[in-house]
Parts: structure tokens; C-alpha cells; sequence
């Protein structure tokens, strides 16, 4: 159980452990591409600012530099209405561009033709020719008409420069200068979106780029990639169809990375941010958490094996130990496990039930006890005491003797008279033991003493006691059974063994010896057997010793049998003419001592015939 | 005592080991009724390493000896030890068995 118990325990341990790093994986994965993702939306909105700032810097510059033009274009008119004649000497022209701070002046007449300024080549240029000068032209219709175009490029260089006009005071006419506007070039630079891309960074790694409406990359900081498309960058066809998805993974020029964009004033701002950066702090967390988490799952699993070998196992081994001891026959054993209230009220529960049980084995032993003394009774009333001869000669002695086993037995021995001069002898052992065995040694008894009553021969009266055993023996009981009649008068003894131990015979006050006997089936074993009876002659003093296996197969402490060849040597070890009960004593007191002490396993029965012969005729004691 | 059961092809073989007697003839008189309650089989009890037998041993032997006639089987001994045979000569079982 507790190998089971922790095996469990275990399994459920490593899933929780898994589960709370799946979880924890999963909440720090979140959490990083959420914390990529503002990072990144920071930054863009950062750029957005940028962008603002560079935009109002230009449009302040700008304002003031127009005024500042427009300042001079204003000077430039009043000085030609105070002197018209000064438009045609270079060198004053000269002079007040320099004082002017500007790079070109142009005066044109009422026609919009340039017929003075610092610029030779531009004399006789008709304003009207070209778009960028036509725009001055209402100066020539208008007195109040003053303009500042915006800087554009000019010349093969395509160098910066902004014209400034203002309509001429003294006569119709456009007075006009042009400059290079060089803090306002400056501001455009930094207003410039290529350099933009460059001043920014995403975390420690990542990156800012800005793209124009075309895919054109117009700013990043790695340069080689300006004015490149965004697929040659790396990014894959699709990555901007969806304008929802705010931030998404992809593998962008072969490194993975969390991406975003947003499409702001025309240009689209992308913010890159590698995955390896943007999962650094989750792989650390995790890392510390498996650390720790392995550390208190270990931890909590030897809290709660130790507490359950202490509160539950040990109590169980002891309870389980006690109730061994009680299995093992010990009723006497009590059960005392008090480390808490289930394993107290288990204890109890054991104690009453072998309590109980105690009594009631009590009970029955005193009703078994009593069955089988009466059953004992019943067995030993059955066998003969003593034979009463009819005539004056004593002419045999026979005598039996049965110790019961402790349990009843199936053993018997009889003795009858069948007429003046016939006497049959039987002795018989039954298979099994107990109340069973007992009747059915009772019912072989009775037929063979009924069938030996009939005079018919030996062989007969265990042929027919065989038949009449093997009806409805169902529980295939059979008993082994040696029957002899023996004629008085002439000493002719007619014997048939039916499958018992063979029986001593001593001839005259000679040694022992086993009566030769055919073996056939025990009764009771199989139907239709022919039993044949052997026929021997007594002569007077000859003793014929019949006995059970209880004798044989009596063991020692070492489960040794007492054996036919130790029985041989004690009998013939015993005087010749001792008398016949004497005779069985002393042979069951070898037995006893053979067996040390051990308890009777079986019923020891012994039967003694002793002939005397033919002539004396008396009233025999057996 | 020890109750090994082999199934070969004609028979099945119980080899018992040790004594059989009252206390042990009741596991050998289960295992003989379960192998009855299969198919009708041919028995061959071994007995090579049988120390004893008991009465109570011999009726088993007596009801399968029954029941292998009934079924118009075969059941055969073998290997029985001196002692055991003896007590096959002496109860007659020699004369209703196949004992080899």
C-alpha cells in the first residue's frame, strides 16, 4: 500500500510540476511579448513625437527665415524707390547684397522683365517664363503684393535656395532676392526622416525603421538597407495585410522577431525587437522557478511520505502485525494502536471481534467435545468385551484392544461366535477420520458380523460386505478389513485379507512371522470384486496377531514410522506366553515410547487369537 | 507437500512431493476435481518423489481411479517408492490399478 500510495503521490507530484511550469511558461510568455510589444509601441510613439518636433522646428524656422527674407526684399525696395538709379550700378548692388546677407537680387520693369540685379546672365529674363517666377508676377498689379516661396532645389547641384519679392515702390516692377537658406537646410536635415530611424532603439537589440507609403525603406539605422524594400529587409509577403494584427512573430531577415507597425503621416514606423531579447527575462524567470519549484516539490513529497509512513503505515504494520499473531492461532493477542482516533477504533473493533470470536470457539469446542465423547462411546460400545462359550473346553483365547486417537477413528476389531465350533475374527480400519468415518465403520461391522453369521465362507461374507459398502458411497469411503474363521474342532483357519496390514503369526511359541496372505481390494473400494479366502491349520499354543496401521505408522518426533520391522522385533523381543492383553499393552507401550510424547495420530487396535486346541471347552474372559 | 500439474499431449501429470496424508490429500482432491471438470484426459499421478501416503491419500486415489473409469480414461502411477507400493500391494489398489 505504500509503495502504491507514494507511487501516486508521485505521479500526481511530477504532474503538478509540469503543470505549474506549463502555466508559468505560458503567463511569462504573455507577459514578455505584452512587455515587447509596449516596448516597441513606446518607441514608435517616441518617433511619432520626433517626427511632431522635427515638423514645428521646421515650420518656426521657417517663419521666421520668410520674415527675416521678406525684411530684406522690403529694404532692398525702399533703397531702389529712394534711388531707382542704383539697379544699374553692379558695384552698389554688390554692396547691398553683402549688407543683405543674400545671394541674388532681381529687379524686374512693369513688364515682369528682369532689367537689373547682381545676376548679369538674368538680365532680359521674363519672369512669366517659368512657374517658380511667375508666381511673383501680381507684384506687377498689386502694391502690397509680397511672397516667400518655399526653399526648393535649384541648379545642376540641386542646392537649396528660396527667392523672397516684394512689388517695386517707385514704378511698377518686382523687386526679388534669392538666398540659401542654410539653418533652414540645417532643420530639413534634421527634420529629414533618413536620419530619424537611427537615434532610435528598441530595448538592447531591437531596431526602428520607417518605410514610405511605396514599401521603401527611407530610414534605419543600418544604412545599407536605405531605400531598400521592406521584402528585400526580410519581410515576408503578408506581414502587413492585416492592419489588427499589432504585433506578431515572424521571422524577419533570418532572426525571429516580434514585430510591430504603425502608419502615421504617411510613413509607416516599424519597430523590431529579436525574440531572443524579448524572452531573456522570461527564460531567466523560468529557470529560478523550476529551481525552486523542483526544491518544494521535493520537499512536500517527503513532508507527506514521512507523515504517512508515520500516521498510517506504521500504525497499519502494527495493527497488521497483531492480527498475524492472532491468525497464527494466538487469540490472547490484543490489538493496541492509539496514535490516533480511526486506528483506536480500528484497535477496538479487532479486540471485540477476537473477543467474540474467542467465546464462540469456546462454545463450539464444548459441543464438539461433547459430540465426540458421545460418538467415542458410541464406537467403543460397539466392540465385543468378552465370549462366552457354549461347551465345557477352553479352547482358545482371543482378545482386542483399541486407544483411540483424539479424534474418533474408523478402526474396529470383532469377535463372534457363528455356531459351537466356529469362531471369526475381524479387524478393520476405515479410511478418514471423524463422525464420517465412524458410521461407516459402524455400517462394515455390522455387515460383515450379519454375513459372517450366515456361515457362508469368508470370501463370501467380504465379497457380499463389498458389494453392500459400495452402494451409494459417495464420498468414496472404503476400509481395509482381514476376516478369519477358524473351525475349532479341527484348527482350520479360513482367512481373507481384504487390502489390510498383514497380520503376525506365532506358531507354537516360535517367532513371529507374517502370515502369508493374498492382498485384495479394500472394501467398499470398487464393486465386483472376487475376494478368495486362503485356508492354514492352528496347532494348539500357535498365536495370531492381528493390528491397524495406527501402530505401523505411529511416528516420532523426526516423522519417522514406527514400521512393520520394529513391530516384528518388539513382539518377538516379548515372552511367548505372556498373556494376550499383557501382550498388546507392552506392544502399545513401545509404540509410546517410540513416540516420545507426540500426540496419537490415529487409533491403535490390536487383536489377539490364541489357540489351544481341540479338546478343552470353557467359558473364556476376553 | 508440493502439487505439480504438467499438461502433455495423451495426459496430464501430477507429480505430488512429500506426505500424503488427512491434512494434505485434501489439496491433491481438489486439483484431481478441477482436472475432472475439464475434458475427459488421461491421468498419470507421479509419485517419484512421494514419501508417504495416508488412507485419506488412497481415496483420492480410489475416487480418480472411479472417475477415470467412468470416463473410459486412463490413469496410471508411476514412480512410487518401495513404501508406497507396498501399501498399493497390502490394500489391494495394486490389483484395480495401473501401477508402474
Amino acid at each position: 500500500m505504500r509503495r502504491t500510495f507514494l507511487l501516486w503521490l508521485m505521479v500526481f507530484m511530477i504532474i503538478g510540476f509540469f503543470a505549474t511550469f506549463a502555466i508559468s511558461f505560458y503567463v511569462q510568455t504573455v507577459q514578455a511579448e505584452e512587455n515587447g510589444h509596449s516596448l516597441i509601441q513606446l518607441r514608435i510613439e517616441d518617433v511619432k513625437q520626433q517626427l511632431d518636433i522635427n515638423i514645428q522646428n521646421l515650420e518656426d524656422i521657417r517663419t521666421e527665415s520668410d520674415l527675416n527674407a521678406l525684411a530684406k526684399v522690403r529694404a532692398l525696395a525702399k533703397m531702389v524707390e529712394l534711388n531707382p538709379d542704383i539697379i544699374f550700378f553692379d558695384e552698389i548692388l554688390e554692396d547691398i547684397k553683402v549688407m543683405l546677407e543674400v545671394d541674388e537680387m532681381h529687379i524686374s520693369d512693369a513688364e515682369g522683365i528682369l532689367i537689373g540685379g547682381t545676376e548679369a546672365a538674368f538680365l532680359g529674363y521674363d519672369m512669366a517664363s517659368d512657374p517658380q517666377s511667375a508666381a511673383f508676377m501680381p507684384a506687377l498689379t498689386d502694391k502690397d503684393f509680397e511672397l516667400v516661396q518655399d526653399p526648393m532645389p535649384k541648379g545642376i547641384n540641386k542646392e537649396i535656395f528660396q527667392y523672397a519679392g516684394v512689388a517695386r515702390i517707385d514704378l511698377p516692377g518686382i523687386i526679388q532676392v534669392g538666398y540659401r537658406p542654410e539653418k533652414l537646410a540645417l532643420s530639413m536635415e534634421v527634420a529629414d526622416i533618413k536620419n530619424l530611424a537611427a537615434g532610435f532603439r528598441v530595448g538592447k537589440s531591437g531596431i526602428l525603421m520607417i518605410a514610405d507609403e511605396d514599401g521603401t525603406i527611407v530610414s534605419i539605422g543600418d544604412t545599407q538597407y536605405l531605400d531598400k524594400s521592406l521584402e528585400e529587409y526580410g519581410f515576408a509577403q503578408g506581414d502587413f495585410d492585416d492592419p489588427e494584427a499589432r504585433s506578431l512573430l515572424a521571422t524577419v531577415n533570418g532572426q525571429k522577431s516580434l514585430f510591430a507597425y504603425e502608419d502615421y503621416e504617411g510613413y509607416r514606423i516599424i519597430g523590431l525587437l529579436p525574440a531572443d531579447e524579448m524572452y531573456l527575462n522570461r527564460n531567466s524567470t523560468i529557470q529560478l522557478l523550476t529551481v525552486f519549484n523542483l526544491a518544494m516539490f521535493t520537499v512536500i513529497f517527503i513532508l507527506i511520505a514521512f507523515l504517512v509512513q508515520k500516521k498510517v503505515i506504521n500504525g497499519i504494520y502494527q495493527v497488521n502485525d497483531s492480527l498475524q499473531v492472532i491468525t497464527e492461532g494466538n487469540l490472547d493477542e490484543s490489538v493496541d494502536v492509539r496514535t490516533n482516533a480511526e486506528f483506536e477504533s480500528l484497535s477496538d473493533g479487532i479486540n471485540t471481534m477476537v473477543a467474540a470470536l474467542k467465546g464462540t470457539i469456546k462454545e463450539v469446542e464444548t459441543k464438539i467435545d461433547a459430540e465426540l465423547y458421545y460418538a467415542k462411546t458410541i464406537q467403543l460400545a460397539a466392540l465385543p468385551t468378552r465370549i462366552l462359550e457354549t461347551g465345557e473346553h477352553h479352547r482358545f483365547n482371543v482378545k482386542g484392544s483399541m486407544f483411540t486417537a483424539k479424534e474418533v477413528g474408523g478402526d474396529f476389531y470383532d469377535f463372534f461366535v457363528v455356531d459351537k465350533n466356529l469362531l471369526g475374527v475381524a479387524i478393520a480400519d476405515v479410511s478418514g477420520k471423524g463422525i464420517p468415518a465412524a458410521m461407516f465403520m459402524m455400517e462394515a461391522k455390522s455387515l460383515i458380523k450379519h454375513y459372517g453369521l450366515t456361515k457362508i465362507s469368508v470370501s463370501e461374507v467380504l465379497r457380499k460386505a463389498n458389494q453392500s459398502l459400495c452402494e451409494n458411497n459417495r464420498a468414496n469411503m472404503f476400509v481395509t478389513a482381514f476376516l478369519g474363521i477358524i473351525d475349532l474342532e479341527t484348527g482350520v483357519f479360513s482367512f481373507c485379507n481384504a487390502g489390510h496390514n498383514p497380520p503376525l503369526i506365532s506358531r507354537q511359541g516360535g517367532d513371529y512371522s507374517w502370515l502369508k496372505s493374498k492382498a485384495y481390494l479394500v472394501l467398499g473400494g470398487m464393486e465386483d470384486i472376487a475376494y478368495c479366502e486362503q485356508d492354514i491349520f492352528f496347532e494348539p499354543g500357535d498365536r495370531l496377531f492381528l493390528y491397524t496401521d495406527g501402530i505401523t505408522e505411529a511416528t516420532n518426533s523426526a516423522q519417522e514410522l514406527y514400521s512393520e520391522e520394529r513391530l516384528l522385533k518388539t513382539i518377538n523381543r516379548l515372552p511367548r506366553d505372556m498373556p494376550i492383553g499383557d501382550l498388546m499393552l507392552a506392544v502399545k507401550e513401545d509404540v509410546d515410547s517410540y513416540a516420545a510424547g507426540a500426540e496419537q495420530a490415529d487409533d491403535i487396535t490390536m487383536l489377539v487369537l490364541e489357540y489351544l486346541g481341540g479338546k478343552t471347552w470353557k467359558s473364556q474372559e476376553s | 507437500m508440493e502439487i505439480t500439474r504438467i499438461i502433455g499431449e495423451d495426459a496430464i501429470t501430477i507429480a505430488v512431493e512429500g506426505r500424503l496424508d488427512t491434512v494434505t490429500s485434501s489439496q491433491l482432491e481438489q486439483e484431481v476435481s478441477d482436472l475432472f471438470e475439464q475434458e475427459k484426459s488421461n491421468i498419470i499421478f507421479d509419485f517419484a518423489s512421494l514419501e508417504y501416503i495416508s488412507s485419506a491419500g488412497l481415496r483420492v486415489l480410489l475416487a480418480a481411479q472411479k472417475q477415470v473409469n467412468a470416463l473410459e480414461a486412463e490413469m496410471r502411477i508411476i514412480g512410487a517408492n518401495d513404501v508406497v507400493k507396498e501399501i498399493f500391494e497390502i490394500t489391494g489398489f495394486s490389483d484395480i490399478m495401473q501401477i508402474d
